[in-house]
């Protein structure tokens, strides 16, 4: 028997540190990590296969439980997918609903992000303060919708529900307390932070190659100083003409994807008012038969969730239910880059990259 | 006070019934703070970190949830003890061990006015550093017998830390003891009568307070249970009473530090106007105040950062500290 070296050290799938259940295999010398293998699959519960056996309209509550986090990005994605796939064009108002929903969704994510990686390095105020934030979105989210972490929001065609009445008074005075926070009370937290910066600053750096070795998208990608949105470079929904920027960084370090996030809620801020001024009248919905039928063809919709870019390639038969339906899911991506940037760094690092790339296993166990 | 209560009771009992009734009293006096202190700091530490953090903190138990902390004691106390596993001979000693010290602190430590102590040593400084000092030992121990791999490693992490830091953290005492020439507390507070050593030795206030804080394993320097990274670190498999005796034995350490930074720097229960026990409550409570709160303000730093940190700073600033201090006392 070949004498082993070090101690071998099993992080997760129940692990406070691991966002859900991920499982991480390390092999230590010391307090320093020689070799880590990622395992995944303890959330798997077969949706791709579970969306053979629905009918179109009736996927929704499961599409819901992929990147649990950013539920509605989810169902606009699904919603696209069939409307493509079955041609309907949706009204505009609509359009522009779905716009808002995404960003507050997004916010939503980047701010549970915030949160939880301040909370893995040990700050527990940063989480408070966090969900505090996103606390006010939800509610907002629920007078919307009715829901609060799965909303059920979306159909086919539009909406459920037009937004109600009292919507901007609502919801801008929620967003100016959202950017001052960010901008004032987070900044002295985590970027004025000398403890903070000690911990996230050259950790855990995926650059440039790595990004495109593994196919890794989204903020991560951003981070190492790649400037690429799909919102930018192939629009969907609204935002071709919305006014936004995409924020890069150049380290790739933990810092910087935190940075990317922080200054991407503000953009989100920024895309949110916009909608709401151009926010045109008429119809929230297009009346679409709930069973639909879809002739055979291949349909391939990419979406910018929070996470990164995210696709849907449905094949249908002709039938009221998917034939196959592939979902690419983001964080599954990013997650392997793990295996590389971590060897030779400690265990506390583990944590902060972990959190840093913002993993969520409902969409990376599918 | 132990003398006290031996005279008054010896007015009216013989010799061995006064030596006991005095010991009894002795237990009671201790056990009465032993108990109330953990609970009021308890309590004040969880409703400043709640207020920091936008929360209400406890406010169902008691009134304005005092006695949050009385019903989480009474809890633990009801726990089962899983475990599998485990030395249990050494995994019983070390919360016995670790608390004990923790608590002979309270018995040397003055109260708040000279001699106003329950047991009454003229090394009292000496001896609560020594009560300090065991920690990483029976850290290690912990972590060892609990024969898990987070134990362990916490364990060797508090170990590490606390021995780097309890050198600097002596050190500056040194320089303390040095300018006052006593070991005692009371000398040491008698000492700064007119001016507070604090205006002498700033450095070493601030290495105090530092090192004092890494000993005493409060966040941001809680490495050795990091509880997102370690889950507890070396008290993953503790629970019930035992948990709740290092609940207790922590909040003891923080209040002792802050006791020492007013005894050590701040003047001790030297004021104007108020008596002595009045400004001596007063600092203590605005320093615990101050050191309760980088807990809610900053993250936990890495093992390495703290030690290097530790060997490159604290340990020379804290020598060149006691040479300038000896060189301008002696010299």
């Amino acid at each position: 028997m070949e004498k082993q070296k070090g101690v071998i050290l099993n992080i997760g799938p129940v692990h406070p540190a691991t966002h859900g259940v991920l499982k991480l295999i390390a092999d230590l010398e010391g307090d320093t990590i020689d070799n880590i293998k990622v395992e995944i699959g303890f959330l798997h519960r077969g949706k791709e296969k579970m969306a053979e056996m629905r009918y179109f309209s009736n996927y929704y509550p499961i599409v819901d439980k992929l990147d649990y986090v950013s539920a509605l990005q989810m169902e606009i994605l699904f919603a696209s997918v069939v409307e493509k796939a079955a041609g309907i064009e949706i009204p505009p108002r609509a359009v522009y609903i779905r716009t808002i929903m995404a960003e507050i969704q997004r916010i939503m994510s980047h701010l549970v992000f915030v949160g939880s990686f301040g909370m893995d390095v040990g700050n527990y105020t940063g989480f408070i303060w966090a969900f505090r934030e996103r606390e006010e979105l939800m509610t907002v989210v629920e007078a919307i919708s009715g829901g609060r972490l799965a909303p059920m929001y979306i159909c086919n065609g539009g909406t459920f529900y037009d937004l109600p009445e009292n919507f901007s008074y609502m919801l801008s005075p929620v967003l100016d307390r959202i950017e001052k926070k960010v901008k004032n009370e987070y900044a002295t937290l985590f970027q004025k932070n000398n403890v903070f910066i000690m911990r996230s600053k050259s950790v855990g750096i995926i650059d440039k190659q790595l990004v495109k070795q593994l196919g890794i998208t989204g903020p991560n990608m951003r981070a190492a100083g790649i400037e690429r949105d799909i919102r930018r470079i192939d629009p969907y929904l609204a935002y071709e003409e919305m006014e936004f920027e995409v924020p890069t960084e150049e380290d790739g370090d933990a810092y910087s994807r935190f940075l990317i996030r922080i200054r991407e809620i503000i953009e989100s801020i920024k895309i949110i008012r916009q909608a709401m001024k151009k926010l045109p009248a008429g119809s929230y919905k297009k009346p679409v038969p709930w069973l639909l039928k879809i002739p055979a063809k291949y349909t391939l919709v990419r979406h910018e969730v929070s996470k990164g870019e995210m696709a849907m390639h449905m094949v249908t038969d002709g039938g009221m239910m998917p034939y196959r339906l592939k979902i690419r899911s983001p964080t599954f991506f990013s997650l392997k880059a793990l295996e590389k940037v971590l060897v030779g760094s400690r265990i506390a690092d583990i944590v902060a990259v972990i959190a840093s790339i913002d993993p969520v296993m409902g969409e990376v166990d599918r | 006070m132990l003398s006290y209560a031996y005279a008054v009771l010896s007015r009216w009992l013989p010799y061995p019934l006064n030596l006991i009734g005095a010991l009894i009293a002795l237990l009671v006096a201790s056990l009465a703070i032993v108990a109330v202190i953990p609970i009021i700091i308890g309590w004040v530490d969880r409703k400043y970190g709640a207020r920091i953090q936008s929360r209400w903190g406890p406010t169902y138990v008691g009134p304005f949830g005092l006695l949050q902390n009385v019903a989480d004691l009474i809890k633990l106390l009801g726990k089962r003890v899983i475990t599998t596993n485990v030395d249990i001979l050494s995994y019983t000693f070390v919360p016995i061990a670790l608390t004990a010290a923790a608590f002979l602190m309270i018995l040397i430590i003055p109260w708040g006015g000279p001699n106003l102590s329950i047991v009454n040593i003229p090394y009292n400084l000496l001896f609560i550093y020594v009560a300090m000092a065991v920690s990483p030992l029976l850290i290690l121990l912990a972590g060892w017998s609990e024969n898990n791999k987070y134990a362990i490693i916490g364990g060797f992490r508090g170990a590490t830390q606390i021995a780097t830091y309890e050198l600097a953290l002596i050190v500056t005492i040194l320089s303390v003891t040095i300018l006052s020439g006593s070991y005692n507390i009371n000398d040491i507070v008698a000492g700064q009568s007119s001016v507070w050593y604090v205006v002498y030795l700033p450095l070493a206030f601030i290495l105090f307070i530092t090192a004092g804080y890494a000993v005493v394993e409060r966040d941001p320097f809680d490495i050795p249970e990091a509880t997102q990274e370690l889950l507890a670190g070396w008290k993953v498999e503790y629970s019930g009473l035992r948990y709740g005796l290092f609940l207790l034995s922590d909040y003891v350490k923080i209040f002792m530090l802050s006791m020492l930074v007013v005894y050590l720097f701040l003047g001790g229960w030297n004021g104007p106007l108020l008596p002595a026990f009045v400004w001596f409550w007063i600092k203590t409570i605005v320093t615990m105040m101050i050191l309760l709160t980088p807990r809610w303000v900053y993250p936990r730093v890495r093992i390495d950062q703290l030690v290097k940190f530790g060997w490159n700073w604290m340990l020379p600033l804290a020598i060149i500290n006691l040479l300038a201090v000896g060189m301008v006392v002696f010299v």
